[in-house]
């Protein structure tokens, strides 16, 4: 952290600006029982998204105006905020994930359009360097991660091995880069993620009948609940799991999350507990006058914005009951 | 060092840190303002008006930098003969003003920065942001009476 914190003072009284046009719940609700996709899109063209939405053909194109928000968030926060190199981590989860696609859409040999226009590498030159093996300009860490992605598919051919090798480095550059910037609110925020991560990523092994050697391979490090607890409680039955993360901060979400997913064999709760806890964390920093915290907690709160507007579409073009569609609302930032 | 010289640094104390108080104080609400303005220009009137607040600890300061010059002669027809004894009471009654009036315009302005942020969402609110400011200004005030007062006790 900078020792004059007011050099956040511009960025921190924009983004405050910003969130005002973030969508609330009532915004939401009307949403939710708006009769139609398009009525639904209606009620958005009442928001910031209007302009986007006058645009937009056709309601199945409705990625691309989210993708493109995305893009701009970040680009704004990016732009005003006075340390990039932080606001660069928030990015890097998407440059990661790029990559995954990438990665995974060349060894199926197909084209993926899962790709999101965020992040640090820009898209074309990412797709040229997976495709063409051509890792040259990549930092340091990431190309020799890169290039062991390659040769380990050439010999074991299983594209688990992507996500589990990307995501650990994307978690350990996070951690990393947290500590030596000396932001204990990031690396409180990463480390939050890794536990969630670390704790879905128990549930499907044990959900496989996996073994815990196995599971010894997936989990993240640097998390608050070590990877020796979570392989200790692969075997443990539902019952003496849930007691057991009674104590950390993940009981709640645990209790209610977990149980239904073993119960009813759907992670779409834990995943909505697991962003809420996210959003609760972040709303601790939202009214820090002088810092990061606002900004990391604006682009979070874009990013649940748009994953909300998605449930809601999506829901709507399928036509679900809008209690379905409710239930798999996030909480809203603001 | 004679008397005077010593009672004109009192004076350059009170005006220069007083001032810089205000000066850095609103440098930070100027800084928070413009973020709000450059999403939501109508706001300019009211973040104006926030802005100017942590300016009194400089106008203050100059109030007893002005008293002072007055005093001694500075101002006016001739220079008052002072011993250095009279000179150093001068130069510590300059010092309240001159160390209040830094450090209440830096944290004046830090208030009203958030203030900014406050009027951001909820701008009907600006009276009680102003309010929690003119806390922060109420230690400034004291720091002049207690300048004046003993300004006043001075015998030249």
């Amino acid at each position: 952290m900078p020792i004059d914190d007011t050099i956040y003072a511009y960025s921190v009284a924009r983004v405050k600006a910003l969130e005002t046009r973030l969508l609330d719940q009532g915004q939401f609700d009307r949403m939710i029982n708006s009769s139609s996709g398009d009525e639904a899109l209606k009620v958005l063209s009442e928001s910031g998204y209007a302009a986007a939405v006058t645009e937009l053909a056709d309601i199945h194109d409705f990625e691309k105006l989210l993708a493109a928000e995305l893009k701009d968030s970040f680009n704004i926060v990016m732009k005003i905020s006075p340390v990039p190199d932080l606001i660069g981590m928030m990015a890097l989860r998407y440059d990661i994930h790029n990559l995954k696609v990438l990665f995974k859409a060349k060894f199926l040999g197909i084209k993926s359009d899962l790709l999101i226009p965020v992040g640090s590498y820009d898209l074309a030159k990412l797709e040229y360097a997976v495709n063409e093996d051509d890792f040259l300009y990549f930092e340091d860490k990431l190309r020799r991660v890169a290039e062991n992605i390659n040769e380990d598919f050439m010999v074991n051919r299983d594209p688990q091995v992507i996500d589990l090798t990307l995501d650990r480095v994307l978690y350990e550059q996070l951690i990393f880069g947290a500590r030596e910037k000396r932001s204990s609110f990031l690396e409180g925020l990463f480390i939050r993620q890794i536990d969630l991560i670390n704790l879905k990523t128990l549930i499907r092994v044990k959900r496989m009948g996996l073994h815990r050697d196995f599971l010894k391979t997936v989990l993240l490090p640097h998390g608050s609940v070590s990877a020796d607890r979570l392989t200790a409680m692969i075997e443990e039955p539902l019952e003496s799991l849930i007691s057991m993360l009674a104590i950390s901060d993940y009981a709640d979400l645990v209790n209610e999350g977990v149980r239904e997913w073993l119960d009813k064999g759907t992670a779409s709760l834990l995943e909505k507990l697991s962003d809420d806890y996210i959003t609760t964390y972040l709303k601790q920093g939202k009214w820090v006058s002088f810092g990061l915290e606002p900004l990391v907690g604006y682009l979070w709160a874009k990013e649940i914005e748009i994953k909300n507007i998605r449930i809601v579409l999506v829901g709507k073009i399928n036509k679900l009951p809008a209690e379905a569609i409710r239930e798999r609302i996030r909480d809203v930032y603001i | 060092m004679e008397g005077i010289e010593i009672a004109l640094l009192g004076v350059a104390l009170a005006v220069g840190l007083a001032g810089s108080g205000s000066a850095i104080g609103i440098g930070i609400v100027g800084q928070s303002a413009a973020g709000l303005i450059s999403e939501d220009p109508d706001k300019f009137g009211q973040t104006l008006l926030l802005q100017a607040l942590p300016g009194t600890q400089g106008i203050y300061g100059l109030l007893a930098g002005f008293l002072i010059m007055q005093s001694v002669g500075i101002i006016g027809e001739e220079i008052v003969p002072l011993t250095p004894s009279q000179g150093y009471s001068f130069l510590m009654a300059a010092l309240p003003i001159a160390i209040a009036g830094l450090s209440s315009g830096i944290y004046q302005g830090r208030v009203l920065s958030s203030t900014i942020n406050l009027i951001a969402k909820r701008p009907e609110e600006m009276g009680k942001g102003i309010v929690y400011a003119v806390m922060v200004e109420t230690y400034a005030v004291f720091a002049l009476l207690a300048t004046i007062l003993m300004l006043f006790g001075i015998d030249v």
